[in-house]
């Protein structure tokens, strides 16, 4: 039986071979589509080249042809399911609608964009219809608005709060647990048939291994440096490899990955969507208005030293501790009220049950003060993004940086 | 290290940012024929297009539950689950209803013996005797 020519029956292809995409799902929408599926391949947002696309398909059926002795005709009504909800199904989501709306996105936010953050690379491997390119950009986006805005606000913060700072904001665990707050569920399996309002991902089974890209870890040096850690790491300074979403294409993966994945995607697609304003906006409402107490991230090791070389450093007398009241010396609960001074100046104090207790409370309460100092105006430079008027713009403090003992 | 940091997740303020309103779903049953959901059929009919253009945030579905009484049926998005009977019930309480459950906030009902509470530290700190003016006895 003569093989049928694959561009010669599926008309589809003719429709496929215009240069560009659209960008925008709603300019073509009066154009009669041949086939729906690859009319809504036409409207995806995704600039992935089409060539290459063509040729998976094309694999795909040769494949499914070649191996039986009897090649029967193609039947197009057996061709496998995709693996994803069908973008025009996002129109008819409940789901969807209402999480737009929970959410209070504008109502010029497609719902099929909103449909294709919900789909995981390990669900669809597809890069036009999963969010991994999306959740990319979303990723920078976000780590970008949050470290400005740490940085202009905070500019005295050492670099390991600084990462702390940025994972309790945008890390994998305050994502994911956004995600849960915004009320999306999952899919139990991902499929063409599923809910597009539902975070569709290859689920990893209980008890197993997460996937070795997970677990990789950044190559160990002798001399890993906090600097090393701001060039070579990720915002939040972990030992851990950054992945590319992109990678993750048919690997199980645990729901928070897929839930992060989501809200950077959501936050990218935003973006494109809506334009950088409105989403410093929905980051300001979503992600900074969340409680953080920047003085509970502090750790110190030997505060009185550190302080020391603070005070050295900055052209400070040397700081003295001094007891400014103590009780019940003898009894079972003496408290002490030490002071650290710096000539005649307090610098922090302290309460402590014991005089080093105190005195190292102290200490810290003094280097907390030195470094959460906030200045009380502050335009972040991407306020001044798209603006022709440079005026408002004026120079934020650099400090010189934490003390290096 | 002289200084490391701990990690933490910031903690969430819903309605500080922005309001999420935390009913995801409401589910209507209501039967054909029994005399107890003659107040939520109405209600279905007349006034629950308008309630569901009001609250575009929750999802909300209906269906048919024969020969039993008719409930609505809430879901939150803690994982939460509210359900009221509503048998024998007019439209408007029907729709009172439909109102407290959406503004549930799904966690169960306590009770509150503090007026108010706070993540963030107090304004004046807590009370030391050691500061301020010394009593002399």
């Amino acid at each position: 039986m003569k093989r049928i020519r694959i561009s010669g029956c599926a008309s589809q292809l003719l429709a496929r071979n215009t240069p560009r995409r659209p960008s925008c799902p709603y300019l073509h929408r009066a154009v009669a589509p041949h086939n729906h599926r690859i009319q809504t391949r036409l409207q995806t947002t995704a600039a992935t080249p089409i060539d290459e696309e063509i040729d998976i398909e094309i694999e795909a059926g040769t494949e499914d042809s070649t191996p039986g002795p009897v090649k029967a005709p193609r039947n197009f009504k057996e061709k496998p399911l995709p693996p994803s909800p069908h973008p025009q199904a996002a129109q008819h989501s409940v789901k969807l609608a209402a999480l737009r709306s929970r959410l209070s996105l504008h109502s010029r936010f497609p719902l099929q964009t909103l449909a294709r953050t919900l789909v995981h690379p390990s669900a669809d491997p597809n890069p036009a219809f999963n969010n991994a390119s999306l959740s990319v950009l979303g990723g920078n986006l976000l780590s970008y608005y949050t470290t400005e805005w740490i940085l202009c606000n905070y500019p005295r913060l050492p670099m390991s709060v600084v990462f702390a700072a940025q994972y309790a904001y945008i890390g994998p665990v305050a994502l994911a647990t956004i995600a849960s707050e915004w009320g999306i569920e999952a899919a139990a399996v991902p499929g063409s048939e599923v809910d597009p309002g539902l975070l569709q991902f290859q689920r990893l089974k209980s008890g197993e291994k997460l996937p070795s890209l997970l677990r990789q870890e950044v190559p160990w040096k002798w001399r890993n440096t906090t600097t090393h850690k701001i060039v070579a790491t990720d915002e939040f300074g972990s030992d851990q490899a950054p992945v590319s979403p992109h990678a993750l294409v048919n690997t199980a993966v645990p729901m928070e990955e897929a839930a992060q994945s989501f809200v950077r995607a959501l936050i990218g697609s935003l973006h494109l969507h809506l334009g950088s304003l409105l989403v410093k906006r929905f980051f300001r409402d979503h992600f900074l208005s969340r409680q953080l107490d920047l003085s509970s991230l502090f750790d110190f090791q030997t505060p009185t030293r550190d302080l020391s070389r603070l005070c050295a450093r900055e052209g400070f007398e040397a700081p003295v501790a001094r007891l400014v009241s103590e009780t019940g010396r003898k009894s079972r609960h003496p408290v002490f009220i030490v002071g650290v001074y710096s000539g005649k100046d307090q610098l922090g104090q302290a309460a402590g049950s014991s005089l080093d207790e105190a005195r190292i409370r102290a200490a810290a309460a003094a280097l907390k003060a030195w470094y959460l100092y906030r200045p009380i105006e502050v335009t972040l430079p991407s306020s001044t993004e798209n603006q022709v008027d440079t005026s408002r713009w004026k120079p934020n403090m650099v400090d010189c940086g934490e003390v290096i003992v | 290290m002289p200084l490391s940091a701990i990690r933490t997740v910031a903690k969430p303020q819903n309605g500080v940012g922005a309001f999420i309103l935390q009913c995801k779903k409401l589910e209507f049953h209501y039967c054909d024929w029994w005399g107890s959901s003659r107040g939520m059929n109405a209600f279905i009919k007349s006034s629950l297009p308008a309630f569901a253009k009001r609250n575009p945030s929750v999802e909300i579905s209906i269906s048919p539950r024969p020969r039993r009484h008719p409930v609505i049926q809430a879901h939150y998005i803690n994982g939460n689950q509210r359900s009221i009977c509503v048998r024998g019930m007019a439209n408007e309480l029907v729709r009172e209803k439909a109102e407290l459950l959406r503004d549930a906030s799904g966690e169960k009902n306590q009770r509150f013996s503090k007026p108010v509470t706070s993540i963030n530290e107090s304004v004046r700190g807590i009370w030391s005797p050691f500061h301020g003016a010394q009593m002399r006895i």
